[in-house]
């Protein structure tokens, strides 16, 4: 770092002491305040996932959850439907029509709720975090 | 945007005009907006990667270095959602990012009479997933074999539950090429209905004599419309990708 080899006829060579010492006293002081700064971004990133860097990927998730729930939603309703409307008299020879639908409409709702549950959990703790996934059942128990 | 007015329906922008009639025995493959919009989407996206990527200085110019960062974005982006293993379906994840991203910003630029939002149709997203989800599926069973369907079966869980949430498992996983085409078709059609529909109230509130000193709040909002339009053109694109990857990690890892 100091260059006293060739500096002799230089002016870098007259540098007094005191400058020198109060040169290295400030570095090191900018190396601990980036030591200070450092462990902080790197927690907060960790807290949040790997994948947790700007406003703009967060949007992206708040963007995805939403059609996370209608879509489940949607699916369940249409198989019920279907297997109400077609699959069951038709091949079966059975009128059941309002029950299929309502029992996959509520299953389609769980599934939505699943997923969105679980890409929030993803959000929250990162891709693959196995100790940090446990307490999900219990949730999951909770809410179903 | 043209929309001075008089009988423009906020609708219109998105009406598949037929440009070159073309058939090929029988099936109406003919060139349309769309198709002539893709392709312009084509060439740029080729045109640019060729050029830019030309040189392959080590120290980049502006134009390489911009899709280095798309690269690099693509790639870590991948690599974070898939893993390593991943990378092999790293030039569909970046076909798909790019080409979603290129046809909603073309339909940023209003050009009278000619603009078109390409992903603003669900015929196109939806085979855009479907693609997604049959790769995912074919890639799963060829890696996994019928283990693949494990990922239906929840892990954890009393057997007593198994009737119960596997066809939940089911319904979830069918949703989500609905849920990924649906996502981006439905993004880019109200976004793109919303400004036509703020742009418009422009034309009318100035045709309204005094009310015209009004005019400019509608512009206002147009304004800042438009660019939350590009940020969501670049956040949809930047979503089909993620979720296309997450997917993906299914057919690579199965179930875990």
């Amino acid at each position: 770092m100091s260059p006293a080899d060739e500096g002799s006829d230089r002016n870098e060579g007259q540098i007094s002491p005191e400058e020198r010492a109060e040169f290295k006293r400030r570095s090191a002081e900018i190396g601990r305040r980036l030591d200070a700064a450092r462990p902080e971004s790197g927690k907060s990133k960790s807290a949040k996932g790997s994948q947790g860097k700007a406003s703009n990927e967060l949007l992206g998730r708040a963007l995805r959850l939403s059609t996370e729930l209608i879509g489940g939603i949607v699916v369940g309703a249409g198989i019920g439907w279907w297997l109400d409307t077609y699959l069951m008299p038709t091949v079966f020879g059975v009128k059941t029509w309002p029950l299929m639908f309502i029992v996959f409409f509520l299953l389609g709702s769980a599934a939505g709720m699943l997923t969105v549950v679980r890409s929030g959990m993803k959000m929250k703790t990162g891709p693959s975090d196995p100790t940090k996934g446990k307490p999900v059942p219990d949730d999951e128990d909770g809410v179903i | 945007m043209a929309a001075d007015g008089h009988g423009h329906s906020p609708i219109e922008q998105f009406e598949i005009k037929e440009l070159l009639p073309i058939d090929i025995f029988g099936i109406d493959a003919s060139l349309t907006n769309s198709g002539a919009y893709m392709l312009v989407a084509l060439g740029l996206i080729f045109g640019f990667l060729y050029f830019s990527t030309g040189g392959r200085s080590l120290v980049p110019t502006r134009l390489q270095s911009i899709s280095e960062l798309i690269y690099e974005f693509v790639a870590n982006t991948v690599r974070e959602n898939v893993g390593s293993q991943g990378m092999r379906f790293f030039p569909l994840v970046f076909s798909l990012f790019i080409f979603v991203l290129v046809l909603n910003l073309l339909g940023m630029i209003p050009i009278p009479g000619v603009t078109f939002t390409v992903t603003s149709h669900i015929a196109i997203t939806a085979s855009l997933a479907l693609m997604v989800i049959s790769i995912v599926v074919f890639y799963g069973l060829y890696k996994h074999g019928l283990g693949f369907f494990k990922i239906f079966v929840p892990s954890g869980v009393p057997l007593a539950l198994y009737p119960l949430l596997i066809p939940i498992e089911i319904i979830s996983f069918i949703s989500r090429p609905i849920s990924l085409s649906v996502r981006l078709f439905a993004n880019m059609l109200a976004g793109h209905i919303a400004l036509k529909i703020f742009a418009g109230f422009i034309g009318v509130l100035l045709g309204a004599g005094v009310w015209a000193v009004l005019a400019p709040l509608p512009l206002a909002l147009t304004v800042a419309l438009t660019a939350l339009e590009v940020l969501v053109a670049v956040l949809q694109a930047y979503v089909f990708a993620v979720l296309t990857c997450i997917y993906l990690s299914d057919a690579v890892h199965g179930s875990h």
